[in-house]
């Protein structure tokens, strides 16, 4: 039987921007998976927008060959995003783990996600080892921030590795600890197969990529698999690991950590989640698995062009290779054209999408103001769900509508308290708890709806708190709520695309922010255009664009025709990002701004 | 029937140049302006022999001599060049003849020179009857020297035109009619309207930024305009085109010519041609133009249908939707709105004619762009 005792397998956890992708990378360097001279920062994030905004969207694993009181020791390293939308990435790889490194920046000490992921952690029953990262800041209190990990997550930290991922400081020690203190992975390689599918991706040359955690058994080339929920066999091509690029090797046995490829033409064959077994001597109970995601805020994506609906579609579907949460369905707009309803697992998953459609894409994209998604109760007893303000039925068919609400959890210095409960009060919150972590952090928790969340708490908490408050939050149920549907008329005529729905006691304040707004983004027109924000047929607010003054070339020049036709041709060119509803035309930027309406303030 | 064409001719020269003006003029000595004057002639006669073919025979219609300021050039420059034309082309004994002209340059002596060159049409740059808005601009005459000026043009010219701008410093519409009343009393036939525009690199750019000089706002200057087209169509003008209003009979044939895409001949620096179907474009100074520099373009039929689309609009004829090759505009859905909102107008009597209602004259630019493909 293979010798496990010489591997381990473990993740990073942390808030975001506590430094898990400069310890990955120095870890990386240390046990010299990657020569220096192919080394670059943030390597395991290979997406280029992952780099550009240091955060981690996809979770990447690579193995570490490490030489420990003269041992050889091999470390699975799966590296996590941080960030609240891809808490689902984070619990997936915690599945194939027995140890994580709790990772904590010094001077910022024990945040929400801290807390939220040490909880995930545990309840994966893995080891945790808590490590204090930028000991070399001037602001680093490295004592205070062990006490916090004492007190408030109750892991003993006295002798936890302090250490700098940027400078390079301590790293051995982090080596030491996964070594010491993290169990090595149980299993039996002479079983019958048995492998969790902890992620998967698209390869336009091998087809699916399953990454795996072999429990027992081994798997290798020409092997026949069965994946248990779907019921499919495949025959293996390749089987190899990650250091971090693959790499194929003969065989993967329990314990290990890496990748299959078996000739799988598309990723909904491969569930992730689900147990990969031999086809010819099948496991007979599957692993758990994971809950399915789910999306939770929603939008419409539209192209500027709106002839290039079919190449929106091909990149949607490209894309949705690599994020099986991402959603879409088709939905036609009588202001947008054609376009599709996607939903996302929150704002920056929303975000990032939308960036690499127009980058990696090159699509120019029109979407329309973040929703979450209702459910209607009709007065004939069907249940819908709407994530599409302008699906939302007549008032009179509607007997309630419930909203979705989150749990949040806030970390917040003691002197913020009064701003945030101002702010969940404004937002609708409901106070749960308060608790005092310590004399410096205050846990508040609050019941809140997620349409609020989605619509600009994260910046008004940021911006009320200095940026020193974070949060995180998780799904609570759907709750009853007085809701009603604002709809905008721009010279008498609706724009579906501008629909929202908000709390009736909102209503009013958010019809006049928006009128204001669209009367500062819209250009004056060639007659005077009325904006009105109405619920039903009533008008709640009203702004006038006034027509325009002058735009007019009078002089003729000797005859000089062409520059008169291209300075008009120009024009036009600039009026490519206009949509037009009715008479009116509408920059594409417009569609956003519901989103921004606090900006202004 | 004969091919007909239109002959313009620049003469870049200014005795000063005017805070507005971002054309291609400039001051020059004697000398320099003989010289151009040789290298123009040079060009007339040389570019005539394409036109002058027994298969391509062609004959000019309207000649239009401008600037710059023609009128600074002595009797024996200005003669020079005519006689060049006659001696290069076919030209109709109508020929509706133009020679721009400044008040402070016109002289008894200038005018019976002209007349006797057939020259029948005169354009006086007055701009406004304002002493201090006139020296505030740079322009070199006064209320009293236009008015003057004009009166004696008058005696050798029954066609004289004034050009007018409207958006200079406190002057209302108000101020534009009374201007308006003073020329027509001297029998001025024709009045173009033209908006100040203010282009970079220009005194008056400059004097705007140092808060020296405040033209009206758009505002303003849309309805002062407004004012003044009221007050020339009561006295019985037309107006013919956007900026152009004249008495019946008395429109500029040779501007006309411009918008309904007749050919025409440029000659001189930075002038503009239409042959053929390709436009040309003189080199832009002396150096250039001198080794024959010019640059061409030859019309896509996406580019003639936006040509005839804006140039048709300007006008009071409008343009008719047959003559459009490759922009399909009954599907613009802008074209559709338009017509249901009043802002273009189908013609009674032919339902291809289109064009712009009058109103909206002042919002060309969105309008026409947006009929664009």
């Amino acid at each position: 039987m293979k010798d496990l005792s010489h591997i381990r397998n473990f993740c990073i956890i942390a808030h975001i921007d506590h430094g898990k992708s400069t310890l990955a990378d120095r870890l990386i360097e240390m046990t010299g998976t990657v020569s220096k001279r192919d080394m670059q920062d943030q390597i395991l994030d290979s997406m280029e927008l992952e780099r550009e905004k240091g955060i981690t969207i996809k979770l990447a694993p690579t193995r570490l060959v490490y030489e420990y009181k003269g041992e050889e020791y091999t470390l699975n390293l799966i590296d996590t995003p941080g960030h609240v939308d891809f808490t689902y990435e984070v619990s997936r790889s915690l599945v194939a783990c027995e140890g994580a490194i709790l990772l904590v920046d010094a001077s910022q000490g024990v945040e929400a996600q801290t807390l939220a992921n040490t909880f995930l952690a545990l309840d994966n029953n893995l080891d945790i080892i808590p490590v204090i990262n930028k000991i070399d800041l001037p602001s680093a209190r490295v004592e205070d921030v062990k006490a916090e990990i004492e007190d408030v997550i109750g892991l003993d930290a006295h002798d936890c590795p302090c250490v700098s991922a940027k400078e390079g400081i301590n790293i051995d020690q982090v080596l030491k600890a996964i070594i010491e203190k993290i169990p090595a992975p149980k299993g039996d390689d002479s079983k019958p197969l048995k492998c969790l599918i902890f992620d998967s991706h698209y390869d336009n040359f091998k087809g699916a990529v399953c990454l795996i955690r072999v429990i027992d058994g081994q798997v290798k080339k020409g092997d026949h698999i069965l994946m248990m929920q779907t019921g499919k066999t495949f025959e293996v091509t390749e089987v190899g690991i990650f250091v971090p690029t693959t790499k194929e090797i003969p065989l993967l046995s329990a314990g290990d950590v890496g990748y299959v490829v078996a000739s799988i033409k598309t990723i909904a064959d491969v569930k992730v989640g689900d147990t990969m077994t031999s086809a010819e001597n099948p496991v007979k109970e599957a692993l758990p698995g994971y809950k399915e995601v789910q999306p939770v805020v929603f939008c419409g994506i539209f192209t500027v062009d709106g002839a290039k609906y079919n190449e929106l579609k091909d990149s949607l579907e490209k894309l949705k290779l690599n994020d099986a949460s991402l959603q879409f369905s088709p939905e036609n707009s009588t202001a947008l054209g054609f376009g599709f309803r996607c939903g996302f697992l929150g704002l920056l998953h929303l975000e990032i999408i939308i960036e690499r459609l127009e980058r990696e894409f090159d699509l120019d994209i029109i979407t329309t103001a973040p929703s979450v998604s209702y459910n209607v109760y009709k007065t004939n007893g069907e249940m819908l769900e709407i994530s599409n303000p302008s699906n939302l039925p007549p008032q009179v068919e509607i007997d309630r509508i419930e909203e979705p609400i989150v749990r949040t959890s806030i970390l917040t210095p003691p002197e913020y308290v009064g701003a945030i409960m101002e702010l969940c009060q404004d937002k609708r919150g409901i106070f749960k708890d308060m608790q005092y972590l310590d004399k410096k952090r205050v846990e508040l928790s609050y019941i809140l709806p997620l349409g609020e969340i989605i619509y600009d708490f994260f910046d008004s908490l940021k911006s009320r708190t200095k940026g020193y408050a974070s949060f995180d939050y998780e799904f609570e149920g759907f709750q009853r709520a007085e809701l009603v549907k604002v709809d905008l008329l721009l010279n008498g005529e609706k724009c579906d695309a501008l629909s929202l729905i908000v709390h009736k006691d909102k209503a009013y304040t958010r019809g006049r922010e928006l009128t204001e707004r669209l009367k500062k983004i819209i250009p004056r027109q060639l007659f005077e255009v009325p904006i009105q924000a109405c619920i039903g047929n009533k008008v709640i607010a009203r702004e006038t664009i006034s027509a325009m003054r002058k735009d007019v070339l009078a002089k003729c020049y000797g005859g000089d025709i062409t520059r008169k036709r291209k300075l008009l041709e120009k024009q036009k060119e600039g009026k490519k990002r206009m949509r037009k509803i009715g008479s009116v035309e509408i920059p594409s930027e417009a569609f956003m701004s519901i989103l921004k309406l606090d900006e202004d303030k | 029937m004969r091919r007909e064409i239109s002959i313009y001719v620049h003469i870049p020269f200014c005795e000063k140049k005017c805070a507005y003006c971002a054309f291609n003029s400039f001051c020059a000595d004697e000398e320099t302006k003989n010289e151009y004057i040789n290298l123009l002639c040079n060009e007339i006669s040389c570019r005539s022999a394409d036109f002058n073919s027994s298969l391509n025979k062609a004959v000019v219609r309207t000649i239009y001599i401008g600037g710059g300021t023609p009128s600074i050039l002595n009797e024996e420059q200005i003669s020079k060049v005519i006689n060049t034309i006659y001696n290069s082309f076919d030209v109709y004994d109508n020929a509706e003849f133009t020679i721009e002209a400044n008040p402070n340059s016109i002289t008894e002596e200038k005018l019976k020179c002209w007349k006797s060159l057939r020259v029948n049409r005169l354009s006086v740059g007055v701009q406004s009857l304002n002493d201090k808005s006139l020296a505030k601009i740079g322009r070199l005459h006064t209320k009293k020297d236009a008015l003057e000026k004009i009166k004696l043009a008058r005696k050798f010219f029954d066609n004289v035109s004034a050009d007018l701008i409207v958006g200079l410093e406190n002057e209302s519409g108000k101020d534009l009619c009374q201007y308006a009343k003073d020329l027509l009393a001297l029998g001025v036939k024709h009045i173009s309207c033209y908006l100040l525009e203010v282009y970079e690199n220009t005194p008056i750019f400059s004097m705007i930024e140092r808060g020296k000089y405040s033209p009206l706002n758009d505002e303003q200057t849309i309805s002062a305009f407004h004012k003044l087209a009221t007050y020339l169509q009561d006295k019985n003008m037309q107006r013919y085109e956007i900026s152009n209003f004249a008495f019946d009979g008395y429109e500029s044939q040779h501007n006309l010519n411009y918008w309904k895409r007749g050919e025409y001949l440029g000659f001189g620096i930075s002038a503009h041609s239409f042959v053929d179907g390709i436009r040309l474009e003189n080199a832009g100074n002396i150096e250039d133009y001198k080794s024959k520099k010019i640059t061409t373009e030859k019309l896509l039929s996406l580019e003639e249908d936006e040509e005839k689309i804006m140039l048709g609009l300007r006008c009071r004829l409008g343009f008719d939707i047959s003559s459009l090759n490759k922009i399909d505009i009954k599907k613009n859905p802008y074209f559709t709105q338009y017509v249901k909102d009043g802002i273009l107008i189908i013609s009674d009597s032919n339902q291809n004619l289109v064009r712009l209602n009058p109103l909206f004259y002042h919002l060309s630019n969105t309008i026409i762009s947006n009929l664009f493909q």
